[in-house]
């Protein structure tokens, strides 16, 4: 049989290589999109696990990248499926002793969101509120920088450029250009006096992938955690759906999609990466190859240290992975969903789409925080999502299907046994404590339950380490350095191999920008024609 | 979501997107509705153990590939579907330590049978030679085509005079029991058993009578079970695929509530549906439902467009399956080893094995359990896909499926008794492949879910009752009677309002039938041209 | 007496079957343009081994209306095509074997609207009936079975099984 030829292949059905495939293919390459899994989407996946009927995200839960992402508009994704809900109450936390809850509502809400902060502090309620508007404000401003290759938004890249930009947007609040050099903990702490909205928002801030006591990281809170904060949808049938209209489209295009497939090589001819090798078979790409996995495997184990220069070879070996972002999911099918003690001050927070269960304040939140970044089971608290509060095709008639996220060490800190017994009894030692907060958690409310952690994910996505982000999110390893200042636009040393994966720029997440961005590079390296919209600045 | 298609397709089961997909070659705006979050139906290929390990929750068994004309005409295999027919497709392992194979290769399943009966050996070949040179004509007589009646069917039969050119085809078959056809051709319970079983695993019921005129037919396809490699989700991949190159959409989460009606009395004409969430989308063609016949004319079809007498047959009249399945998925860090191996060394190699049923009877007496809503003694059967299937499992480790025949309700406690004993009913079921295979000890299952009867219609309702067929296999509920008279040549009593899915001829299974079938009425409605005719 | 396969030996045919049909009650409306393809398998002296002997037969209202030999593909939109073997048709041209019998058991394959045919097995069994007794037949190349000691379609399952692969 001859070998099967494309223009360009794109391994990993991942978010990202299924919108780099579309665009490709629209622009006339004949593409094949080849993915080690049975299923599209990547960390973009929605499974029944547990029981039959209760559905669970299993990674990706909030979307916030909605309203801006391209690929969305330019594929018509909501006719091919996309449908999402945005609930009211948005973020919040709860408190065993039933005092009040801090909970934060949608953009377009922010009075509730005032009332609620301000049963603690007014002056915290206020200070919110002004920066959350002036946040959604730069909304177009990040678009452009998170679907441009990096450096498109003037200074954006350099910590005296963030601090001008930081001094000139939100100066007459308080924050000065030194903030930049913050840790994001600092940055809360000083901001705001009331300890429950510290807690929410440190909890925010690590799973957006910007650890609490990182310093440098702190104009990020500005520029992207109060955008992005309480800003989410829910997509409609989980996160999953998002994978299949992508994918839809992808087929629409004529993209082929090759399953089940693990690319075992990345062919190098003269220094030119021209197809790849999956499951025994070949396959030539005449145009571009482009890797959807993350940094190490697609260097050095697809494409080898021999078809590298020993910079390349030190640099993927220097990349790090976790230990922030590295999160276990746990999935519980319900009979009630949780009826909150904190709910007799603010209903709100049994209808509230993202909950933090499990933390009292600041401390132990930060504490917990730690302890799994230093490879040390924390206490068991989690941030929690009963989707089927909004979406009843998530779980049947009169049930609920509620997932969460454990903030864990790295896959690699605790050994298999050790993975064994966490799945086998943290989530009992969570419901213990879920229990706290909101009685009707018993025994008899839960039916069955499952961890998923994050050694699973390390085998089942191959995220290293079960780091949701491929890579951590660090400044040696944020903006033009992702994954390293060499490889920051896409294209590799080896000639028609591109990254298109959370390796590269922005990271991990659900916005596509990393595919769509590697699309614009090949597209120019190419000359191919461009099926983005001129009017559109990004 | 857009407003308006020419065909809308209720339901994203094998049957609706190969409707949906020659629709749309055919030109035709086609949108395919889906109530999950996953297309496939019944082709349903999951994670539920661990991370890596592919379990079909569903289909398994694909006995119909390049006998149903999709495969070819929708070019399945060039959108990824690889299949593979293992080579040793199934065993019976009986209690006494003896064995017996089934084979690609005629003469080594002849071998086997002939260890038992040297008589039976010869019967089973000119059985086999028989059926499997009818199937052709079968297949293209009897399931992909809209249905004939039994009576049309009969007289045929006697017009040509079949009775007297075929040993084991004869009109009175539609009056006896699988059970009675052994008897008549077969000597040995354990061979009579095998076969039994066989037909069991495919729907036909050993004591139901009537069966046995379709039990040559399955003996002619005895060999051609296949595996979808990677799952058999991945049919339903490649259908969606083609669906979409083609221009048709498939949307999933799109519960369907009502299904709109316009007009009445006999000019009364499907023009839509509406769904859960309120949006309505508008059919300029045709409605297609794929789902059960309870939900699409008792939910979707308000009664007093159908009349109240045909609302009442419904409830009445649809016959369902007196028997579910109760499967016991595996993650497993080692085969099994069979002690039968040492009577016959291929059982360890066997894809699907019967463990201990060694006579029609032992069916008979667990199908009596069954249908009183008791549990039987498991004698569950082992699949191991691994064995064919490399990809299907994290290396160095396997996949299994046990299934076992049992009811959908209890006598005790009803259908909602399985979740408290699903998992002492899967440990029973472990025990009992334990049982032949010993070095399957509790460390060689890395974790293991079970999926019950329960779980079957709790995920897809549309197999009402856990009914897996979508309908009874039985001489009443066939050919053009199934699912009921009104019903059985894909038109229902509202005109553009077509059934294609398994509730209609031939049945459940991955057939590709009520599909492929119901494109043939629709295109006499419509007047497409039939491109996919190849004669 | 025509010989086998030469225009006399077809228009025997033809005229058995119109003559057949037209004592034949409830002949259906409509026509069909039916393809038999008789495959050489080196038994046959009638078509060499590896070619094949086509032809068309359109039938309308019951009647033959025109038949021709052709090669290659059809040109015409076909409703049935028949093909086996040359020596199980010789054999069903001689009535040695029963075209229902070789249909059944595979050997004749036999593509198109089965439903039809199953309605309508009266039509067709008259039809086969007009075919296989209606006309006799020489033989100039020697007649089947073509082995005293072979009966009829007894052995040749290898090129059978080589026709339907």
């Amino acid at each position: 049989m001859a070998t099967p030829t494309y223009d360009a292949i794109v391994i990993g059905a991942g978010h990202n290589g299924l919108c780099l495939a579309a665009y490709l293919q629209r622009s006339g390459l004949r593409t094949l999109i080849v993915e080690r899994r049975h299923e599209e989407g990547g960390g973009a996946n929605t499974e029944e696990p547990v029981l039959a009927g209760y559905r669970h995200n299993m990674h990706a839960q909030y979307m916030e990248f909605f309203d801006v992402m391209p690929m969305i508009q330019d594929f018509g994704l909501e006719d091919l499926g996309l449908r999402t809900v945005m609930p009211e109450a948005q973020a919040g936390i709860t408190f065993a002793d039933g005092r009040p809850p801090v909970v934060l509502h949608r953009p377009d809400l922010l009075e509730a969101t005032y009332t609620s902060i301000a049963r603690y502090s007014k002056a915290d309620a206020e200070l919110y509120v002004e920066l959350k508007q002036r946040a959604m404000k730069l909304e177009e401003l990040l678009a452009v920088g998170l679907y441009n290759p990096p450096g498109a938004v003037p200074n954006a890249g350099s910590p005296e450029g963030v601090a001008m930009m930081l001094e000139g947007v939100f100066g007459d609040l308080g924050v000065a250009g030194h903030f930049v050099a913050k840790s994001p903990k600092m940055v809360i702490d000083e901001l705001f006096e009331t300890p429950e909205l510290r807690a929410l928002l440190y909890r925010t801030c690590v799973e957006w992938g910007f650890p609490i006591d990182s310093t440098g990281t702190g104009g990020a809170f500005f520029t992207f955690i109060m955008w992005t904060m309480a800003n989410w949808k829910l997509a409609i049938g989980g996160t999953h759906t998002l994978a299949k209209a992508m994918t839809q489209a992808c087929y629409r295009e004529g993209v082929d999609l090759l399953e089940n497939s693990q690319v075992e090589r990345i062919i190098v001819e003269d220094g030119r990466a021209v197809g790849v090798v999956a499951r025994g078979t070949e396959y030539r790409a005449e145009r571009a190859v482009a890797s959807n996995a993350d940094l190490r495997q697609t260097l050095l184990d697809l494409v080898g240290a021999d078809h590298l220069s020993p910079l390349w070879v030190k640099r993927a070996k220097a990349y790090r992975y976790g230990p922030s972002h590295v999160l276990g999911t746990p999935m519980f099918c319900l009979y009630e969903a949780p009826a909150y003690r904190s709910a007799k001050w603010d209903p709100d927070i049994d209808r509230c789409f993202y909950t933090m269960v499990g933390f009292d304040g600041p401390d132990d939140t930060a504490r917990y925080i730690r302890d799994a970044y230093s490879g040390t089971l924390p206490k068991p608290a989690a941030g929690t999502w009963v989707n089927s509060l909004w979406d009843r095709s998530q779980a049947p008639p009169d049930r609920h299907a509620a997932t969460g996220w454990y903030f864990l060490p790295c896959a690699s800190e605790l050994t298999a046994a050790e993975w064994e017994d966490v799945r086998r009894t943290y989530n009992e030692r969570f419901l213990a404590t879920w229990r706290e907060f909101a009685p009707n958690m018993t025994a008899d409310n839960v039916i069955a339950h499952k961890l998923y952690t994050p050694d699973q994910m390390e085998r089942k996505n191959l995220m290293r380490e079960g780091d949701f982000s491929n890579g951590e999110f660090a400044p040696d390893q944020m903006g033009p350095n992702r994954p390293f200042p060499e490889a920051s636009n896409y294209r590799t040393e080896v000639e028609g191999l591109y990254l298109c994966g959370p390796s590269a720029y922005p990271g991990g997440g659900v916005h596509a920008a990393c595919g769509y961005n590697a699309f614009k590079a090949i597209a120019e390296d190419l000359g191919l024609p461009s099926p983005i919209p001129a009017d559109r600045s990004y | 979501m857009r407003e308006r298609y020419d065909a809308i397709i209720i339901g994203a089961g094998h049957n609706g997107l190969t409707l949906g997909a020659y629709l749309a070659r055919s030109g035709l705006d086609v949108v395919v509705l889906e109530r999950r979050h996953e297309e496939g139906g019944g082709l349903c290929t999951e994670e539920i153990t661990r991370p890596g390990f592919l379990h079909n929750l569903h289909a398994n068994y694909h006995t119909f590939v390049d006998m149903a004309p999709p495969v070819a005409d929708l070019d399945v295999r060039g959108h990824g579907v690889e299949y593979v027919r293992p080579e040793v497709q199934m065993a019976s392992i009986f209690d006494d330590g003896t064995a017996l194979t089934v084979h690609t290769d005629l003469d080594k399943t002849c071998e086997s049978v002939a260890r038992f009966s040297e008589e039976d050996a010869e019967t089973f070949r000119r059985l086999y030679g028989e059926a499997h040179g009818f199937v052709d004509l079968l297949l293209g007589t009897l399931m992909y085509q809209p249905p004939l009646s039994v009576k049309e069917l009969t007289k045929a039969l006697a017009t040509f005079g079949v009775e007297d050119k075929s040993e084991f085809l004869s009109v009175k078959l539609r009056r006896e029991t699988i059970n009675q056809f052994l008897d008549q051709h077969f000597t040995h319970p354990k061979v009579k058993a095998h076969l039994a079983f066989h037909g069991a695993v495919c729907s036909y019921t050993n004591d139901v009578p009537g069966l046995a005129i379709g039990f040559p037919l399955l003996v002619g396809k005895i060999d051609n079970w296949h595996l979808c490699l990677g799952g058999s989700h991945r049919l339903a991949h490649a259908l969606w695929r083609d669906l979409a190159q083609h221009g048709g959409v498939m949307i999933s989460d799109a519960e369907v509530e009502r299904i709109l009606v316009d007009g009445n009395g006999s000019t009364r004409r499907a023009v839509g549906v509406r769904l859960a969430d309120g949006t309505e989308i508008e059919a300029t063609q045709l409605v297609a439902s794929t789902v059960s016949v309870e939900q699409t004319f008792l939910e979707f079809v308000d009664a007093s467009v159908t009349g109240e007498d045909f609302a009442h047959k419904v409830k009445t009249e649809v016959k369902h399956k007196d028997w579910s399945l109760f499967s016991v998925h595996l993650a497993m860090n080692r085969l099994p080893e069979y002690e039968a191996a040492a009577f016959d060394p291929d059982v360890n190699r066997a894809w699907v094995v019967n463990l201990g049923y060694g006579s029609p009877e032992d069916l008979n007496a667990d199908w009596a359990d069954v249908r009183a809503g008791r549990l039987p003694d498991p004698r569950p059967n082992a699949a191991v896909n691994s064995l064919y299937d490399p990809t299907d499992a994290p290396e160095g480790c396997f996949t299994g499926l046990l299934r076992q025949f049992a009811p959908f309700a209890l006598a005790d406690g009803g259908e909602g008794a399985w979740d408290d004993l699903g998992r002492w009913y899967g440990h029973k079921c472990i025990e009992a492949w334990r049982s032949f295979a010993p070095n399957l000890t509790d460390d060689a299952f890395l974790e293991w879910s079970v999926f019950t009867p329960h779980d079957i219609a709790t995920k897809l309702p549309n197999m009402v009752r856990g009914d897996w067929m979508m309908g009874e296999i039985s001489l009443d509920n066939m050919l053009d009677e199934r699912p009921l008279p009104e019903l059985g040549q894909y038109r229902t009593p509202v005109n553009r309002l077509y059934m294609a899915g398994s509730t209609q001829h031939p049945h459940g299974f991955i057939t590709f039938g009520p599909g492929y079938n119901a494109l043939q009425v629709i295109a006499e409605d419509l007047g497409l041209e039939r491109w996919w005719r190849k004669i | 007496m025509p010989a086998i396969y030469t225009p006399e030996w077809y228009e025997s045919v033809k005229e058995a079957i119109n003559a057949k049909v037209a004592t034949v009650k409830d002949v259906p409306e409509g026509a069909w343009t039916v393809a038999v393809e008789i495959a050489g398998d080196g038994v046959s002296p009638y078509v060499a081994d590896g070619d094949e002997r086509r032809f068309l037969i359109r039938i309308e209202r019951g009647q033959c209306e025109w038949y021709r030999e052709i090669d290659g593909e059809p040109d015409v939109e076909l409703d049935y095509r028949f093909r086996g073997p040359a020596t199980v048709f010789d054999e069903i041209a001689a009535g040695l074997a029963d075209p229902i019998d070789a249909a059944l058991h595979g050997t004749v394959r036999v593509r198109g609207d089965m439903r039809f045919l199953m309605r309508q097995a009266e039509l067709v069994q008259v039809l086969l009936e007009a075919y296989t007794a209606g006309v006799e037949t020489t033989w100039p190349e020697g007649q089947p079975p073509y082995s005293a000691d072979q009966g009829p379609s007894g052995p040749l399952s290898g090129e059978r099984e080589a026709l339907s692969a």
